[in-house]
């Protein structure tokens, strides 16, 4: 489906996320009310759509709750869009082209957009799911706003206080919320310590020399990191002071308050796998983002493009630009794009700018630089003189420019890749005094050091020169130049 | 000796002109001490001006081009000024028969007097009926112009004297050099900071400005409205929103409000290649200043509005000081830097192709009853709105697109260098070439007179009274030091001789005070209020800021307003506007053929298109160059001076390479001031304030 439709359509977009805010904003802003189309969104949870990957800096205290939100009702109400949450979608009746809510109520579409995210991946852990199926007290996931109230009203409540933390997993997600419980504000901080079952953090994004700066850095800000092992049964505190334990799998036991699981997550494909979709580990879409279903597509996490899934919403994004274009007449198909993960951890300075173990792994270049000492990794993979995929922990200097250039795929010449490992120069200024004579010092009148040593004061330079009579930014160096000058007396001899 | 000012930039330096010898003797310019804007300060612009006067290339006799036996173009004649004034009204009025009011065009500019351009506007909607009439200053003003009057609902560059800057406590210079683009006003940038205030300064090079901040933060050209929403967003994030200020004095924050929880700092960083740490730096310091009760002021300039979305960025950093709550305060709040000279009178008295003197708008039919009023003409006569400079220009020669209208055959061009000042110059001087006939008013053979086929010399600044309203609103007064060159006329007496043959209705002197007079009555209860004025009263008072109403006989005069906005905004409710912002980015992105972004922008020592500087002695005019990082000059394999080509999909140029560590490695800059750089530049347009994108596009370069 590549033109204009003809006929007005009813667009249903299942889910209200952020991949499903930016099509239907791209979607109102491109004019699709105005053609005479309708657009129904239905989100699962209830409350305003808010920006996910900001939830760990509302853990931390940097960001308000409310500055999260995308957009309230009335956005939706003022631009003739149907907004329904707090609903759940049951299935999809594809011959009667329909949706069918819990209720047993039914939405009729002309197209469908799946853009029902990602669930998250409990890890086994025994005893942490309650025999009615809810988690234990003590144990919170994190990937709703609902799940952050929960931890953060869990933090505030003074009955049973939090001093100690245990966050499963140490992907991004895991650190970041590591780091927003040490670093809280306004709180009072909480002792953390990290579980993740693979030999090093940021399994898939570093390599393990980039961890091992890492885990430094954790060390250093008080986060304690367990790596190989795995939670594997929660327990009675050793210690009577905490409310829980972790067991892991090599026997130790961890005295905790509280435990946060952020193993991860896997793309919701429960609807379309139901709907006799094409669905491997997310709903299969081609370039134009449709599923086996011609009238219906899926973007954001639950999609699964050229064999990926993403889990990130700059491809959440670019995948709603591109459906969004082609629903509203644009037929340029979706390429795919390349990752840019960033921790925004307190603290911790990583850029992850594609895939760098997958970039390595298909005969890139390796450019790198590891310096314990300064706390430092820089490595960036290099393909016909494009910077392919980038990993910089502990110094992002230069993070920006590489960006530019890993999106923008810019070539480069054969130094260049050397040249942005090393940290950016800052040229030192000259004392006035040692200043070559021709070195220009008054540019609003462009005046040389040599002619204003030639003067005999402030008032000759002044009205000779017309040094300082501009913008003022030379007086002190004119005055400096004045005071160094060699007495004319001095010379004689 | 006689009190003037500077004849180039918005500043409007005051200074002394000294004439020795005999009435067209040599001119000295001196310190005016006590001119407040610059207290004697000037830059070497400003000390070498008068070196124009008596120099081998002014022009004194008008010049007509010669038509060939096979009717060719031919060369340019000396012809006499009757024959000239009579040959340029016969073809307009056999061109306005033949195919309307509207085959006639006006192309003014914001270096032209108030009096001037406010003469020029009425000569074109009463003399020639037509509504095609612009200037050059929509390539300068205009996306402040339409944020400002959105938003806040006046337009005038600063809301506060420029002096007040030394009163803030952070000052956000968003896209301005003016170290280099008018020194004396770094001044002020000292003091504040001798006071304990700070500075930053957004720019993708370190400029001089940039070297006097406390923080630089250095964007991908195209990118500053990414920043100010990021920005917004860490000050919504951090709840340090002046909510009391939000609900008393502004509406439709809530969807700004919203619109920024998307703009978190590492989508900023990704977007802008401003590191993410750097932009928390940046908001921290305007949450932590204004949320302790201090004072932010944000001043806009070219650098973020010369954008396809820079009405956009300029709203985007209203927002920002709206949110603190700082607009109306003293010492703080926005402005927009002004770039010309006379920038912001040139935009309140009708050279505009949608506006009325005073700043009314053409189509508000109050308004064109009391301007047809002074006039003396039926509203129903004048024209409506007309095409905006680049349209204009694109449209000139043409047959009309769509069924629109055909585009106009002559045109009139006074104060502006288009030849070197148009973006996509080679494509619009094609356009000026197909016209039946260009006429340029100039005291040099400008690129632009160079082409024309009727060049008519004009006074230059030394040589002629009127008011010009600087970058604050505070309106000043040139004052002619000396007689003009033998066979020299003032623009004024161009127009009322055209306007005589034209058979024009109504009056158009050649006394700029008595225009100065008519464009009070013109101006009366618009927003931009000059009838309060007299040249008397602005000699005496240094200056007077609008709005300036006039008074009954028996009350005290206006004294002029220094400060908008203490209480009340300029919309009808008195609340500001805030107006949500989606961003776009630049229109034409860096690809394969072309890797990088090219800026442009002017340097110390030249102004504008060079017309003048460039003929002055004693400036420097070392000519273009590209200016690109070390790293950047490594990949190209060339080295500091050596000769680069840098292309776009509109032209090429060749200038010498200048490796310097204060760019961006991913970026290039060439200054416009002379033909060239706007070869490259692109012309894609603000859709709401018409600019041109001539800050940023695609290039390549090679060695």
């Amino acid at each position: 489906m590549s033109e204009r439709p003809q006929h007005p359509q009813h667009l249903v977009v299942v889910g209200h996320g952020m991949a499903a805010v930016r099509l239907v904003e791209l979607l109102v802003g491109g004019g699709w009310i105005e053609q005479g189309h309708a657009l129904t969104v239905i989100g699962e949870e209830p409350g305003p759509a808010y920006n996910r990957i900001l939830l760990s800096a509302v853990l931390e205290g940097t960001h308000d709750a409310s500055s999260t939100v995308l957009r309230d009702e009335s956005w939706y109400v003022d631009r003739g869009v149907a907004l329904r949450t707090g609903v759940r979608v049951a299935e999809i009746d594809r011959e009667a082209g329909e949706v069918v809510l819990v209720d047993r109520s039914r939405v009729a579409y002309d197209r469908l957009v799946l853009a029902t995210g990602s669930v998250p991946s409990l890890p086994p852990i025994r005893g942490m799911v309650r025999p009615e199926g809810t988690l234990h007290e003590r144990v919170h996931a994190f990937r709703s706003a609902s799940d952050c109230r929960g931890l953060v009203a869990a933090l505030a409540d003074r009955r049973t206080p939090v001093r100690r933390a245990v966050v499963v997993g140490g992907g991004l997600l895991g650190l970041q919320v590591a780091r927003a419980l040490g670093a809280r504000t306004g709180h009072g901080a909480v002792v953390t310590e990290v579980v993740e079952g693979a030999e090093h953090v940021l399994s898939r994004q570093l390599d393990r020399n980039g961890a091992g700066i890492l885990a430094r850095d954790l060390a250093r800000l008080g986060t304690t990191v367990y790596t190989g092992a795995r939670a594997v049964r929660l327990v009675a505190s050793p210690q009577p002071e905490h409310a829980v334990g972790v067991r892991l799998d090599n026997g130790h036991v961890l005295a905790t308050d509280l435990v946060v699981l952020t193993a991860g997550g896997r793309p919701s494909t429960a609807l379309a796998r139901r709907a006799g979709l094409d669905v491997r580990r997310g709903v299969v879409v081609d370039d134009a983002l449709t599923t086996t279903d011609p009238r219906i597509h899926a973007i954001g996490d639950c999609a699964q493009h050229a064999g990926k899934v993403s889990g990130f919403v700059g491809p959440a994004w670019d995948q709603a630009a591109a459906l969004a274009g082609r629903l509203l007449g644009d037929p340029t198909p979706y390429a795919g794009v390349r990752e840019v993960a960033r921790l925004r951890a307190t603290g911790l300075d990583v850029a992850v700018l594609g895939d760098p173990e997958a970039a390595t792994a298909a005969a890139g270049e390796v450019v790198e630089m590891t310096n314990p000492i300064t706390r430092s990794h820089r490595k960036l993979v290099v393909r016909d003189g494009r910077v392919v995929a980038a990993a910089l922990v502990g110094d992002l200097s230069r993070v920006g420019l590489l960006t530019q250039y890993v999106e923008r795929g810019t070539v480069l010449g054969p130094h260049e890749p050397g040249d942005l490992l090393l940290p950016e120069k800052r040229t030192g200024s000259t004392g006035p005094a040692d200043l070559p004579d021709d070195t220009e010092v008054c540019a609003c009148a462009g005046v040389s050091a040599g002619a204003v040593r030639a003067c005999g004061s402030l008032d000759d330079v002044r009205a000779t020169t017309r040094a300082t009579t501009g913008c003022g930014g030379c007086s002190g160096t004119v005055r400096a130049l004045l005071a160094a000058r060699t007495p004319v007396g001095a010379l004689g001899g | 000796m006689t009190t003037t000012h500077c004849p180039y930039c918005s500043l409007q330096c005051g200074m002394t002109l000294t004439r020795s010898g005999g009435p067209r003797g040599p001119l000295e310019v001196g310190a005016w001490e006590s001119f407040p804007v610059n207290e004697g300060a000037l830059c070497r612009k400003g000390w070498t001006a008068a070196g124009l006067r008596g120099h081998r290339e002014r022009l004194t006799t008008p010049l007509v081009r010669e038509t060939l036996p096979d009717g060719t173009r031919g060369e340019l004649r000396p012809a006499s000024w009757d024959e000239a004034l009579d040959l340029v009204a016969d073809r307009l009025r056999d061109l306005r028969a033949a195919h309307g009011p509207d085959a006639v065009a006006v192309f003014g500019a914001g270096g032209l007097t108030n009096e001037k351009g406010y003469q020029l506007g009425k000569f074109a909607r009463v003399a020639l009926g037509t509504s095609q009439i612009d200037y050059n200053g929509r390539w300068c003003m205009s996306s402040a112009a339409s944020a400002g009057l959105r938003a806040l609902g006046v337009d005038r560059g600063l809301p506060f004297p420029l002096a007040d800057v030394e009163r803030t406590d952070v000052l956000v210079l968003a896209g301005s050099n003016l170290a280099e683009t008018m020194p004396p006003a770094a001044r002020h940038l000292d003091r504040l900071r001798a006071r304990g205030g700070r500075v930053v300064v957004l720019d993708p090079r370190r400029t001089p400005t940039a070297d006097r901040a406390d923080l630089h933060l250095a964007p991908v050209p195209g990118t500053d409205l990414a920043l100010a929403l990021g920005v917004l967003h860490l000050v919504v994030a951090a709840g340090a929103v002046d909510e009391e200020y939000v609900a008393a004095r502004t509406t439709g924050f809530d969807e700004v409000r919203r619109s920024v929880a998307a703009w978190w700092p590492e989508r900023v960083e990704r977007v802008t290649g401003v590191a993410a740490d750097e932009v928390r730096a940046l908001a921290d310091l305007l949450v932590g200043t204004a949320g302790t009760g201090g004072r932010v002021m944000v001043l806009t300039a070219r650098g973020v509005e010369q954008h396809s979305q820079g009405s956009d960025t300029v709203l985007a950093w209203i927002n920002v000081a709206l949110a603190l709550g700082q607009p109306g305060r003293p010492g703080a709040g926005y402005g927009c830097l002004t770039g010309q000279g006379n920038g912001q009178g040139g935009r309140e008295h009708g050279q505009k192709a949608d506006q009325l003197p005073g700043y009314r708008m053409i189509d508000d039919p109050a308004a064109r009853a009391h301007v047809a009023g002074v006039w003396g003409v039926d509203p129903a006569s004048l024209p409506g709105k007309g095409r905006s400079a680049y349209e204009l220009l694109e449209a000139l020669g043409q047959p009309g697109v769509d069924g629109g209208p055909d585009g106009p055959r002559a045109m009139l061009v006074l104060g502006s260098n288009i030849v070197v000042s148009a973006p996509n110059a080679t494509h619009v001087t094609r356009r000026l070439e197909s016209l039946d006939l260009l006429v340029v008013a100039d005291m040099v053979l400008s690129e632009t007179a160079a082409i024309a086929d009727v060049v008519l010399p004009v006074t230059q600044w030394s040589e002629e009274t009127g008011t010009m309203t600087n970058l604050e609103g505070r309106v000043i007064l040139r004052q002619a030091a000396t007689r003009p060159p033998e066979g020299v006329r003032s623009d004024l007496e161009v127009i009322a001789g055209l306007a005589a043959r034209l058979d024009a209705p109504g009056t158009f002197s050649t006394d700029p005070e008595e225009v100065f007079a008519e464009l009070g009555r013109a101006s009366a209860g618009g927003k931009a209020d000059y009838s309060g004025l007299t040249y008397d009263r602005i000699r005496a008072e240094h200056g007077v800021f609008w709005p300036c109403p006039a008074t009954p006989d028996d009350e005290p005069d206006h004294p002029g307003t220094p400060r908008l906005f203490a209480d009340s905004f300029g919309h009808a409710d008195g609340r500001a506007r805030f107006l949500a912002t989606e961003f776009r980015g630049a229109a034409e992105q860096p690809c394969d053929d072309y890797p990088l972004h090219l800026t442009t922008g002017r340097v110390l020592g030249q102004y504008q298109s060079g017309a003048q500087t460039r003929r002055i002695r004693d400036l420097p005019d070392d000519g273009p160059f590209v200016e690109l990082h070390p790293m950047l000059a490594r990949r190209l394999g060339t080295a500091d001076g050596e000769l680069l080509t840098v292309s776009t999909r509109r032209g090429s140029m060749r200038a010498p390479a200048r490796v310097v560590e204060t760019i961006r490695p991913d970026t290039v800059f060439v200054p416009f001031h002379w033909v060239g750089a706007n070869r490259l530049t692109n012309d894609a347009l603000d859709p709401a304030s018409r600019m041109p994108e001539f800050k940023v596009c695609a290039a390549a370069v090679t060695a």
